[in-house]
C-alpha cells in the first residue's frame, strides 16, 4: 500500500466501468421495472448508482453507494404523497373555478420544495457514499439554505435574471463547502461575476461560431467547476485540476451521437460509461494530505425523500 | 474448503490500510483474521455482504462502523464466488446478472416485443374501454369548453347557421345527442364535431360543395364522429399511451422516450385515420338512410383532394382528416356493393343553396 508521506502526494482518480457490463446493469432494470409496471424504479435507481460508484475508484479502492432501493421506495412514496398533495390543491381550486390560484399554488408550492429537495438530496446522497468504510456527509443547514436559496431567486427576479449567474456559484460554493469526506472538507470559492463572464463569452462565441464554440464553452464550465474545488484537512490541501479540452469534448459529443443513433438508444450505457471515464481520467488531484490518515466523522442518514422529490422535479445534481 | 489469501482491511473508523491474511473456513462458515494490534476477528460468512467491482471482491461486515476487506487474488475471488454460488446465497439479481450478454439482448428484444404489443393491442383496448367509464357530461362539458375558447377568434355566420340547422333537421342522424351546427365565417375549408354535439363548419368547405348530396354526406361523417365518441375515445387512448410510454421509458434514456414519443403520435394517427374509416362507413349508413346519393360524399372527398392539391390553407383538414385516394376509393366500393335508392329532396336543395349563396 502507500506509504505515508508528508510531501506531495500523488492521487489516482478512475472510472473503469465496461459499457457491457453498465448495459447489463440497464437492461436488467428496465426488465424488472417493466414487469413491476414501474414499482422497481428506485431499486433500479440504487442498482444504476452502486454500479456507477462501485466503478470508480480513488488510489485503486472503489466508492461504494450504499443506499438501497428500500430506502428510495419510502422516500419515492413520501414525495409521491407530497407532490400529489400539491397536485391535489390545483385540482380542487380548478374545480372552485379559479384556476390562476391554483396555478399559482402548484408554481410557489414546487418552487418551495426545490430547496428542501436540493438539501435531502445531497444529505441523503452523501451519507450513503463511502471509500473505504469513510463516509461522505453534507453539513448544510436547512434552514439557511433555503432562506439563502429564496433571497438568491428573488435578486435573479429582480435582476431580470442577471443574477442568475452568481445564484448558481453562490449555491455551489454553499453546497459543496458543506461536503466533508471523513474529516476532509470541501470547499469551492467560484466568483458569480467570472462566471457570469465565462458564459456571457461563451454565449456570444458560440453564436459568431454557429455552435462549434458550444464544446469550448462546456470545457470553460467544467475547468471552472472543477479548478475552484479544493479540500482540506488543517493546512493540509488538495487541489483539483481539470485537463479536459474543448477537441476532445467535441469527439466524445461526436461518437456519442452516432452510438445512440446506431444502435436506437441501446448504446446508451457504453456512452455513459465512456463519458464518465474522459471525465475521471481528466480531473487532477495534487496536494499533500495523506488519504490514509482519514477518518470517520460523518453519520449515517437514511431519508431519501429530498432525493425522490428531486428526481421528480427532474433535478439534475449539481455535481 | 479452507482457503488462504491476503487483503486489505479496513476498521470503518479510519482509512488506513492494514494487510491481513484471510482464513475462510467454509466448515465452520467464517471468516478469520488478525488485524496488527493483535486482535482476532471472526466473521459469520451469513453477515459478510461479498460484491465484486472493478475485478476486486469487497466485503463488508458489521452495521456501525461497517468494515471493509478488499482482495484482489483472482484465484480467491473465483474460489469464493462458485462457494456463494453453490450455496445458494446468491441473490435473483446477481443471477440475472450473471445470465451474460446474450440473455441480456434476449431481455432487450423481449421488452421491445412487449412494447410493440402493448402498442398495437392494449393501449387502444384500454383507451376504447376508459371512454364506457367516464360519463357523458363530461364530454358536453369538454366540448362547451372548446367551442367556446374556438368561437372567439370567428365570426358566426348566423343566417347560414341557422339554415344549415334546418337542413339537418330534415335528416333523420340517429343521433343520440342532441346536435348543434354551427357555421363560421371563414374561408378554411374544414368541419369538425366536438363531443358534445356541437359541429362547426366552416364557410370555405361549404363553397367548394357543388350539390346538397355533399353536405348530407359531411353531415354523416361528422355526427358518426359524435355519436361513437371518438374525440373522447382518441384522448383516452392518448392519454393511455402517455403513461405507457412513460413508464416503460421511465427509466431509460432521453433518446428512448423521444423515439418513444414519436412512435406514440405516430401511432395515434393511424387510430385516428380508423376512426376516420369509421365514421365515412356509419356516414354512408347515414345517407342511404335518408334516401340520398351517396354520391355526393365520394364527390366531396374528390373535390377536397383537389383543394389539398391547390390551395395552401388546408393543412388543418389535411392533418386530422386525410382526405386519401383510400378513403374514395373505400366509399366508390361501398356504393358499389352496398343497395341504396336515392330520391330527389326539394326542400335539402332550396336550404342547401340558402347555406351556400
Amino acid at each position: 500500500m502507500e506509504e505515508t508521506v508528508q510531501a506531495k502526494t500523488d492521487y489516482q482518480l478512475e472510472f473503469s466501468g465496461k459499457g457491457s457490463e453498465f448495459f447489463s446493469v440497464i437492461i436488467v432494470n428496465w426488465l424488472l421495472t417493466v414487469l413491476t409496471l414501474g414499482f422497481y424504479y428506485p431499486w433500479a435507481k440504487a442498482r444504476k448508482l452502486q454500479f456507477l460508484y462501485g466503478e470508480t475508484s480513488l488510489n485503486g479502492d472503489s466508492f461504494s453507494f450504499h443506499g438501497t432501493g428500500k430506502e428510495m421506495f419510502k422516500g419515492f412514496i413520501k414525495a409521491l404523497l407530497i407532490i400529489g398533495f400539491l397536485y391535489g390543491l390545483f385540482f380542487l381550486f380548478i374545480y372552485l373555478k379559479s384556476p390562476f390560484m391554483g396555478i399559482g399554488i402548484l408554481y410557489l408550492g414546487v418552487l418551495a420544495l426545490l430547496p428542501f429537495a436540493i438539501h435531502g438530496s445531497y444529505r441523503y446522497r452523501m451519507s450513503r457514499t463511502s471509500w473505504r468504510g469513510i463516509r461522505f456527509g453534507y453539513r448544510g443547514d436547512r434552514k439557511e439554505f433555503s432562506l439563502n436559496f429564496f433571497k438568491w431567486l428573488l435578486l435573479t427576479i429582480c435582476t431580470f435574471g442577471i443574477y442568475g449567474s452568481w445564484m448558481s456559484i453562490n449555491m455551489r460554493n454553499y453546497i459543496l463547502g458543506n461536503i466533508r469526506f471523513g474529516d476532509v472538507e470541501f470547499n469551492s470559492d467560484g466568483d458569480g461575476g467570472d462566471y457570469f463572464m465565462l458564459n456571457l463569452k461563451g454565449y456570444f462565441l458560440s453564436i459568431f461560431t454557429l455552435g462549434i464554440y458550444l464544446f469550448w464553452w462546456q470545457k470553460d464550465l467544467f475547468e471552472y467547476y472543477i479548478n475552484n474545488l479544493s479540500m482540506s484537512k488543517d493546512d493540509k490541501e488538495i487541489a483539483l485540476n481539470s485537463t479536459v479540452t474543448g477537441g476532445d469534448f467535441f469527439k466524445l459529443a461526436v461518437v456519442n451521437i452516432l452510438i445512440i443513433i446506431g444502435t436506437l438508444g441501446i448504446g446508451y450505457a457504453w456512452v455513459v460509461t465512456r463519458t464518465m471515464k474522459y471525465i475521471f481520467d481528466n480531473i487532477e488531484l495534487e496536494g499533500n494530505i495523506d488519504l490514509n490518515l482519514l477518518s470517520q466523522t460523518e453519520d449515517n442518514y437514511k431519508d431519501a425523500t429530498g432525493e425522490d422529490i428531486g428526481d421528480f422535479l427532474n433535478l439534475d445534481f449539481v455535481m | 474448503m479452507k482457503e488462504e489469501t491476503t487483503g486489505v482491511f479496513f476498521d470503518g473508523e479510519s482509512a488506513i490500510p492494514q494487510e491481513v491474511v484471510l482464513v475462510f473456513d467454509s466448515t465452520k462458515d467464517v471468516l478469520a483474521f488478525e488485524t496488527n494490534n493483535g486482535q482476532q476477528h471472526c466473521w459469520e460468512l451469513n453477515d459478510v455482504t461479498f460484491e465484486v467491482k472493478s475485478k476486486k471482491m469487497y466485503l463488508e461486515y458489521g452495521k456501525d462502523p461497517i468494515q471493509n476487506i478488499k482482495i484482489t487474488d483472482s484465484d480467491f475471488i473465483g474460489k469464493i464466488s462458485i462457494f456463494w454460488k453453490n450455496r445458494g446465497n446468491q441473490s435473483w439479481y446477481q443471477k440475472l446478472m450473471d445470465m451474460g450478454i446474450k440473455a441480456h439482448i434476449g431481455f432487450t428484444v423481449f421488452i421491445f416485443v412487449i412494447i410493440g404489443l402493448g402498442y398495437f393491442y392494449a393501449i387502444p383496448w384500454v383507451g376504447e374501454k376508459a371512454v364506457i367509464i367516464i360519463p357523458e357530461e363530461y364530454d358536453a362539458h369538454l366540448g362547451t369548453t372548446f367551442f367556446a375558447e374556438n368561437i372567439l377568434f370567428n365570426n358566426i355566420d348566423v343566417e347560414k347557421t341557422k339554415a344549415l340547422n334546418l337542413f339537418a333537421k330534415e335528416l333523420n342522424l340517429k343521433n343520440t345527442k342532441k346536435l348543434k351546427f354551427t357555421v363560421l365565417d371563414s374561408p378554411i375549408v374544414n368541419a369538425f364535431a366536438l363531443p358534445d354535439g356541437n359541429i362547426v363548419v366552416y364557410r370555405g368547405i361549404l363553397k367548394t360543395m357543388k350539390n346538397y348530396d355533399e353536405l348530407v354526406g359531411l353531415i354523416g361523417h361528422e355526427v358518426a364522429h359524435v355519436n361513437n365518441r371518438h374525440s373522447m375515445k382518441m384522448l383516452c387512448r392518448n392519454l393511455s399511451g402517455y403513461l405507457f410510454v412513460s413508464t416503460i421509458l421511465g427509466d431509460a434514456n432521453g433518446v428512448m422516450a423521444t423515439i418513444g414519443d414519436n412512435v406514440n403520435s405516430l401511432q395515434s394517427l393511424s387510430f385516428s385515420r380508423n376512426f376516420e374509416h369509421e365514421a365515412d362507413v356509419q356516414g354512408f349508413e347515414i345517407v342511404v338512410l335518408n334516401k340520398i346519393n351517396p354520391k355526393g360524399m365520394s364527390n366531396l372527398f374528390k373535390r377536397l383532394q383537389d383543394e389539398e392539391k391547390g390551395v395552401v390553407n388546408i393543412p388543418e383538414f389535411l392533418s386530422s382528416h386525410p382526405v386519401t385516394t383510400e378513403r374514395i376509393k373505400d366509399v366508390n366500393e361501398m356504393i358499389k356493393m352496398k343497395p341504396f335508392k336515392f330520391e330527389e329532396n326539394l326542400k335539402l336543395k332550396k336550404l342547401f343553396l340558402e347555406i351556400k349563396n
